[in-house]
């Protein structure tokens, strides 16, 4: 079978519904009945991931409760505090949990990326790809479900948590503590006397690699103190590609810029001999597409097309439907070919994927752009980031000629022109 | 002439803002030039060789008296109190200051106007007779057809950055003023076998370094259909228009490598598929559009001129009437051209006083039209015939009433090397020189219709190909010497001028013009043969032959 292309509206509706009808079973504070739940429904096909930081404990109890066999992966980033892995020696221990999996980073990776283990330093974003995102990928291939210990208190983003969350990837994510506040958390630790993480007195509540991982002050969001400073709020790892439940916000480093404002960009670039069967998260060439068609419907994953200026989209068009996202390349400022591809896709094609404009891009571009269609920009631009994030677009927004499909309900105003929407207008 | 209404207000004053950002932001450092450059060509502003240039929109090349009167106002406040109407019907500001450049934007803006799209790789300001409207040959009023063509292609986000600039000519007129083979695109009005008026398209003309006619690439398409049409072949043309090459990037480059057919083929496949889409033009919306450029209440009046009577009379005033006038399709009516090159000025030029003078006759007997002819002149479209003599009085009395429209002096020349980064020579001395040399009445009655080009350089804004003796300046080992070409026509028989032979010294330039004068006078049939008649009933070479023999 075909596998459908990952987002939003692609989702399985049936599948969907099972989700919202899931999420409807259990009370708020029923954890054990999520947890049964999950277990009834995925046996051997579940696990959990835990970082056995400051709350782990809490998780770790009530899964090891209703199953101390279940498969629990550890990422070992080789950044933890000392106190870390000491601790996950001890709750195995107490707790019984007889599959306790640890998952190192790529040594290739390290090699590549990252030889002299500073990678941290200016590009934390590459480091938690390398360190948890891919292993942690790789380890979950073979699981259709896993269980988080992420709540809904810890950020802004988990906000609407809920208890079983359908993720871009097709993979059902559960998340038993989803409406756990913190004084649950402790009252739950001091109740079974469960032993905390030797970093937790020192006022760590939220605790990953130990480069950037700081104590929070009082009245400080729970998972402030990691990647202080840097705008980052998640490592990747719970990033889901529909960004309905936490995108992860990020300034430095990707710049993807969506929805009106900076993502996490959850595609990464192809790599050369990649085995096109099994990639995921790539923009794969136009080219490559047309001469590894059956690969590329073999390919069960989310992935996305590149299309370069000299590209005939016309060349593709049957297989738009199978790409969750479109990369148009502008090699240069002026080379305006890809506005024309951009059209042919939304109004042509009726492409409704995301499509992204990569390469040259100012902010002097993509009010044009948005009118062709575009919704996503890989910016380089300093200047073009700063005027984006503060809503300030070089645009005009009163247009002369209709263009696209949502400015033109035909017959129903004066013909050619139509104001824009105001200036704040977002992209 | 078509009022701005809240859309092209909203429409230009945000974009007033947004240039005055960008020049902030260029100020400031956090723009390059490089960054820039693409931003301030898109609003007509140019880094030539003394300064910034300004180009100014003139839609179609209409104008109302407020208007002028705002250019004069820039030219004399942020400028050095003239102005340089051009080829394109626009007109040019050559020493204005960058920081200025937003604050002459705003005020273009109080009277509806502009600069954009006047440059950079775009749609660039349509054209048209300057008879528009007026002429008694007229099939169809172009202007309505014009201003829908302006309204679409305005900051068109797909056609903003097209492999190169992008040229289109309209004409409702069966005799073409408007050059409409040399323009990327070319529409002349045609009807059809019902009697329906529609547009034939012709494609792939141009000047420049690399000549071409415009080839028809379709018959008939009806109003309705135009905008449609238009984006088929813009679409065809920014996605396979060469991009490699700026020199070969015209879409007449594209139309001669892959043939007219393939791309007619490329484009037909295109218009079928948007056709009857979101471009279809409702003739609601023409209707609307057309009640702006309605004939103005013209008073019913049979007065003609009696040239003979006025030649016996008053033969100054005649000369004007003979050569400045057109025939209007109103009675008791005409058009006025006022010329801009008087003998020894520079052709295109005006100053603030003389713009302002044009915009109170225009006010006064012109029902406040004006228009910019792509000869560089300006025109009084309606004016009684009645009134003829008093406009002419102040013409005279401001050094406007040249009476040459058409003749030998009333020459198309670009600024040159006096003001140009590109160009290899200087074109304004030798239009002065020859002016100098053939610019008594007498003489140029003699010789009658000739039109002479200019450029300074390749890239033809002097129109030289299209001239029936053309100039071009090239720069050879330092020296600027200068080629001349015979035989070029921009009208409906539209041809390309070909070169005499070597190129000559700017010294040299009025003799070697005397001999191809001399040549025609003693080979034309009757007085009635024009220069450009004679030379394609005999051919280049007693011509050429002249041209040598120095």
């Amino acid at each position: 079978m075909r596998h459908s292309p990952i987002t939003t509206k692609r989702t399985d509706p049936l599948r969907a519904m099972g989700i919202i009808a899931l999420n409807g079973m259990f009370g708020e504070d029923d954890t054990d009945g999520v947890i049964r739940k999950a277990v009834e429904m995925f046996g051997r096909d579940l696990a959990v991931v835990s970082s056995f930081g400051a709350d782990s404990v809490v998780l770790l109890h009530q899964v090891a409760a209703v199953d101390p066999g279940l498969p629990v992966f550890f990422l070992d980033t080789g950044k933890h505090f000392s106190e870390t892995l000491q601790y996950v020696t001890d709750l195995k221990a107490r707790l019984g949990l007889t599959d306790v999996r640890t998952l190192v980073p790529d040594s290739k990776d390290l090699e590549r990326f990252d030889p002299e283990g500073r990678l941290w330093e200016n590009d934390p974003d590459s480091c938690c790809h390398i360190r948890k995102t891919e292993p942690l990928n790789a380890a979950l291939e073979g699981f259709s479900a896993w269980i988080t210990g992420r709540k809904r208190f810890q950020t802004a983003e988990r906000g609407i948590l809920p208890h079983f969350e359908l993720t871009g990837d097709e993979r059902v994510k559960i998340n038993p503590l989803a409406y756990w506040g913190e004084d649950d958390v402790a009252a739950h630790k001091k109740a079974h006397d469960l032993p905390e993480h030797p970093l937790f007195a020192d006022g760590y509540t939220s605790i990953g690699c130990a480069p950037c991982t700081s104590a929070v002050q009082d009245g400080e969001d729970a998972r402030a103190g990691r990647w202080r400073g840097l705008n980052k709020a998640e490592c990747g790892i719970h990033f889901d590609f529909n960004g309905e439940i936490a995108p992860a916000e990020v300034k430095n480093g990707p710049v993807l810029f969506k929805k009106g404002r900076f993502v996490a960009d959850p595609f990464k670039p192809l790599a050369e001999n990649a085995n096109l069967k099994g990639v995921r998260y790539v923009h794969v060439p136009l080219s490559k597409v047309k001469d590894n068609l059956a690969a590329i419907r073999q390919n069960p994953h989310p992935l996305g097309l590149l299309i370069e200026s000299s590209d005939r989209v016309e060349d593709v068009a049957g297989e738009l439907d199978r790409f969750s996202s479109v990369a148009i390349s502008f090699p240069a400022f002026g080379d305006g070919r890809g506005y024309s591809t951009a059209r042919l896709l939304r109004e042509r094609y009726g492409y409704r994927g995301e499509i992204r404009a990569v390469g040259d891009v100012l902010t002097d571009q993509i009010g044009f752009m948005v009118r062709c269609g575009f919704d996503a920009f890989v910016v380089a631009n300093d200047a073009t980031k700063r005027a984006l994030e503060a809503g300030e677009l070089a645009e005009v927004s009163v247009y002369m000629q209709p263009v696209g499909l949502t400015e033109v309900p035909v017959g129903t105003r004066p013909f050619l022109r139509k104001p824009g929407k105001p200036v704040t207008r977002r992209p | 002439m078509y009022r701005y209404d809240e859309f092209d207000l909203g429409f230009v004053s945000g974009r007033v803002d947004q240039f005055r950002d960008q020049v902030r932001r260029r100020i400031a450092g956090e723009l390059t030039e490089e960054q820039f450059r693409p931003l301030r060509l898109m609003n007509g502003l140019y880094l030539q060789l003394h300064a910034y240039m300004l180009r100014v929109c003139v839609p179609y090349g209409t104008m109302n008296a407020p208007q002028l009167r705002k250019l004069a106002h820039i030219a004399r406040k942020y400028d050095r109190g003239y102005g340089h109407f051009t080829t394109r019907q626009n007109i040019q500001f050559n020493w204005p200051r960058l920081q200025d450049v937003p604050d002459i934007l705003e005020e273009l803006s109080e009277v509806e106007m502009h600069a954009i799209q006047t440059s950079g790789n775009c749609i660039r300001n349509v054209t048209t007779d300057q008879f528009a409207g007026a002429a008694a040959d007229e099939i169809i009023d172009p202007r309505p057809v014009a201003e829908i063509i302006r309204q679409w292609s305005s900051l068109h986000p797909e056609f903003t950055f097209l492999p190169r600039k992008f040229k289109i000519a309209i004409t409702g007129a069966p005799e073409d003023r408007a050059a409409v083979r040399f323009h990327d695109i070319g529409l002349m009005a045609q009807e059809d076998e019902a009697g329906e008026v529609g547009w034939s398209v012709y494609v792939g003309g141009g000047m420049g370094r690399t000549p071409m006619i415009g080839q028809r690439i379709r018959n008939f398409v009806p109003h309705e259909d135009l905008l449609a049409y238009l984006e088929s072949v813009l679409r065809v043309y920014n996605r396979y228009g060469r991009r490699d090459n700026k020199y070969k990037a015209r879409i007449k480059i594209l139309v001669h490598e892959e043939g007219l057919a393939t791309i007619r083929e490329q484009v037909d496949s295109e218009f079928e598929k948007v056709r009857g889409g979101i471009l279809t033009l409702p003739e609601e919306e023409l209707s609307r559009i057309r009640a702006y450029f309605a004939p103005p209440q013209f008073v019913l009046s049979d007065d003609r001129f009696n040239l003979a009577d006025l030649k016996r009379n008053d033969a100054g005033f005649a000369r004007f009437v003979e050569y400045n006038s057109h025939p209007h399709r109103q009675a008791g009516y005409t058009s006025l051209t006022i010329s801009l090159k008087p003998i020894g000025g520079v052709p295109g030029d005006a100053t603030a006083e003389q713009m302002e003078v044009v915009a109170d006759l225009a006010e006064r007997f012109s029902f406040n039209e004006l228009r910019v002819s792509h000869e560089q002149n300006l025109v009084l479209p309606h004016v009684a015939i009645r009134d003829v003599r008093a406009v002419y009085d102040v013409l005279k009395e401001y050094a406007l009433a040249e009476a040459n429209v058409g003749l030998i002096t009333d020459m198309i020349t670009c600024p040159g090397l006096d003001y140009c980064a590109l160009a290899n020579a200087r074109s304004i001395p030798i239009a002065q020189d020859l002016a100098r040399r053939f610019g008594t009445p007498e003489r140029q009655a003699e010789i009658g219709p000739l039109k002479i080009n200019i450029s300074g350089c390749i890239n033809a804004c002097g129109h030289h190909h299209v001239g029936h003796i053309g100039v071009l300046g090239v720069e050879k080992k330092g020296t600027e010497l200068y080629q001349l070409t015979l035989g070029g026509d921009a009208s409906e028989s539209a041809a390309i001028g070909d070169i005499l032979g070597p190129g000559i010294v700017a010294e040299a330039v009025p003799d070697a013009v005397e001999r191809l004068v001399q040549t025609y006078l003693g080979l034309r049939e009757t007085k009635d043969e024009t220069f450009i008649a004679a030379v394609k009933r005999v051919g280049a070479v007693p011509f050429r032959e002249a041209y040598l023999a120095t």
